[in-house]
């Protein structure tokens, strides 16, 4: 079995947003870049179905070199290859094009990824590419099991979850608690260093055009009650917010 | 834009309030027709609106199966489609869009259009920051919960022109073996009141005064990150980062320290609430009211105060 798991680079989830002012958009200038929560979770899986039941896992991404380093510890988490479609996307169109025209030339069983990227919160790549390739889609998905050919799934739906069979090929995306992040083992680390990172080029989109990004100013009150007139919080949400 | 589509959210039968205020905000794109794409029950007669309404009403809307959207498609080609950000409409829109081949925006706050041209803000880094894009060429969108419907007008209610039944594939190659709603509570993503409790509770059997708060608001109940690592509360009530992004009129946290990436997932409420007895928690920061003080004192308090109204 084939297993594409495909991943974002984002900016660690403690890290101070700014504008560049040379671009209006935002700045990659001293931000520490992680492999996106989700889709570690996702990889974290598809690593644990191949330790179980044997399969090829190859780790996607679309975006520059700068990733590379992230991609390599996917590799030393046990990812057999990846790929890098090579360029700066700006839509989940262009995200979902690129990985669709890859798995048109290298057919895979189950594409996995996180149910949205914590930069751009979109969440809409791993719907566009199973409409596109005619796969099953399921998101998000909570925990994920094989049963012969079938997948056994539990997925978060609004209000509640349910229990899904289905067949492969598949597309999901992945949220916790499907599996637990893992960390590479010295082992791990030493034979990624081998393994192939192949470069693709991205084709360009002009359908969005990105005009500038703003950092979102939420002015709070910051009122403190003394804890012995706490029951006045009630009166002033009543009379100076009106949320009650 | 002469024909828009809607996913619409219903409760019972009938549109939701956010649903209503969305027929109302695509009236001002002047449409010649609205299409109301209605999943599971649909009980809709008349709705609000200034054109003309058809019904499109999908047999089974609990989920979407590729198979099963590609139908939908052929009714909406050409449609300019919106929907309201859910699991269900998102993974709907997504799938309309790749057989459509039409260009999808997701997680829209703002949106203007003008002579061909869409202007649409949209939030990223979980609210922390915006992006401007415009676009020729996008035609459905999911707008955020908080999307500001504030200038919007209700409309004179409209008898539904057409109904239609579309019924999904039976070439399905997914079976749902069993559903486990969530009930007897107020769901947390639509939740106008949250209250929400963290380690600072210090041990499971404590939330019944967090629960007797939330009721006496009639507010839904959430939880930070370890509380549901620890699995004191469902991972279903976590909010933050990695979890359930609520944007509600009023949030209280209790015993939460405020980690950036719990306040991730509650940037977009209207009133932060912050009760803790560490006056040093980074919370009390991001807090439009702070108490500092023991939970266990304050919330029965609390509790008390708004039954004797």
């Amino acid at each position: 079995m084939k297993i594409l798991v495909c991943i974002s680079c984002v900016p660690d989830t403690t890290s101070k947003i700014a504008i560049d002012p040379s671009t209006s958009q935002i700045s990659s200038q001293g931000l520490t870049y992680i492999v996106g929560p989700y889709d570690d979770y996702a990889l974290s899986r598809a690593i644990e179905l191949k330790e179980s039941n044997g399969a090829e896992v190859i780790v996607l991404h679309v975006g520059g070199s700068e990733s590379e380093a992230l991609i390599r510890k996917c590799l030393a988490l046990g990812a057999d290859s990846a790929v890098r479609i090579d360029g700066n996307p700006i839509s989940s169109t262009q995200i979902a094009d690129a990985i669709v025209d890859y798995v048109k030339e290298n057919p895979v069983d189950l594409i996995l990824m996180g149910k949205e990227s914590i930069d751009y919160n979109s969440g809409i790549v791993h719907g566009l590419v199973a409409g596109a390739l005619g796969y099953v889609h399921f998101n998000p998905v909570m925990h994920l099991d094989l049963a012969g050919n079938d997948l056994q799934l539990e997925v978060e739906i609004d209000g509640g979850k349910m229990e899904v069979s289905c067949a492969l090929p598949a597309v999901l995306g992945c949220q916790e608690p499907i599996a637990e992040w893992k960390i590479p083992s010295m082992r791990g680390i030493m034979t990624a260093r081998t393994k192939e990172i192949s470069v693709l080029p991205l084709n360009p989109t002009d359908s969005v055009k990105l005009v500038k990004a703003s950092i979102a100013e939420t002015a709070r009150r910051n009122k403190m009650i003394d804890a012995a007139e706490a029951e006045t919080l009630i009166d002033l949400l009543k009379t100076e917010t009106n949320v009650l | 834009m002469k024909n828009v589509a809607i996913i619409a959210q219903t409760k019972e039968g009938q549109l939701n309030e956010a649903t209503t205020q969305l027929l109302s905000f695509v009236s001002k794109f002047n449409p010649e027709k609205i299409t109301l794409v209605v999943l599971g029950e649909n009980k809709l007669s008349s709705v609000g609106s200034s054109v003309p309404v058809d019904v499109i009403s999908l047999s089974d809307g609990l989920w979407a199966d590729t198979s099963a959207v590609s139908s939908l498609a052929n009714a909406v080609k050409g449609y300019t489609i919106f929907g309201i950000k859910s699991i269900q409409i998102d993974n709907i829109l997504s799938l309309l869009a790749s057989c459509l081949k039409a260009e999808v925006v997701s997680g829209v706050q703002q949106l203007g259009y003008s002579a061909g041209v869409f202007s649409i803000v949209k939030s990223i880094f979980s609210g922390k920051a915006s992006l401007e894009i415009s676009s020729s060429t996008a035609s459905i969108f999911s707008l955020n919960r908080n999307f500001d419907f504030s200038d919007v007008s209700e409309l004179p209610a409209k008898a539904v022109n057409s109904t239609s039944v579309l019924t999904y594939s039976s070439e399905s190659k997914s079976s749902i073996t069993a559903l486990k709603p969530i009930t007897g509570s107020i769901p947390l993503p639509d939740a106008a009141l949250v209250v929400s409790a963290g380690r600072g509770l210090k041990d499971p059997s404590n939330w019944t005064i967090v629960e007797d708060l939330a009721n006496a608001l009639g507010a839904a109940t959430a939880c930070s990150k370890p509380v549901s690592d620890l699995n004191w509360r469902p991972h279903h009530e976590h909010v933050g980062q990695t979890g359930v992004k609520v944007s509600p009129n009023l949030y209280i946290a209790c015993g939460i320290s405020g980690a950036i990436q719990h306040l991730a997932g509650v940037n977009g409420s209207r009133i932060i609430v912050v009760i803790n007895n560490d006056p040093e928690a980074p919370f009390f920061k991001h807090a439009d009211y702070g108490i500092v003080g023991d939970v266990n004192d304050i919330l029965p308090r609390l509790t008390k105060k708004l039954q004797s109204h």
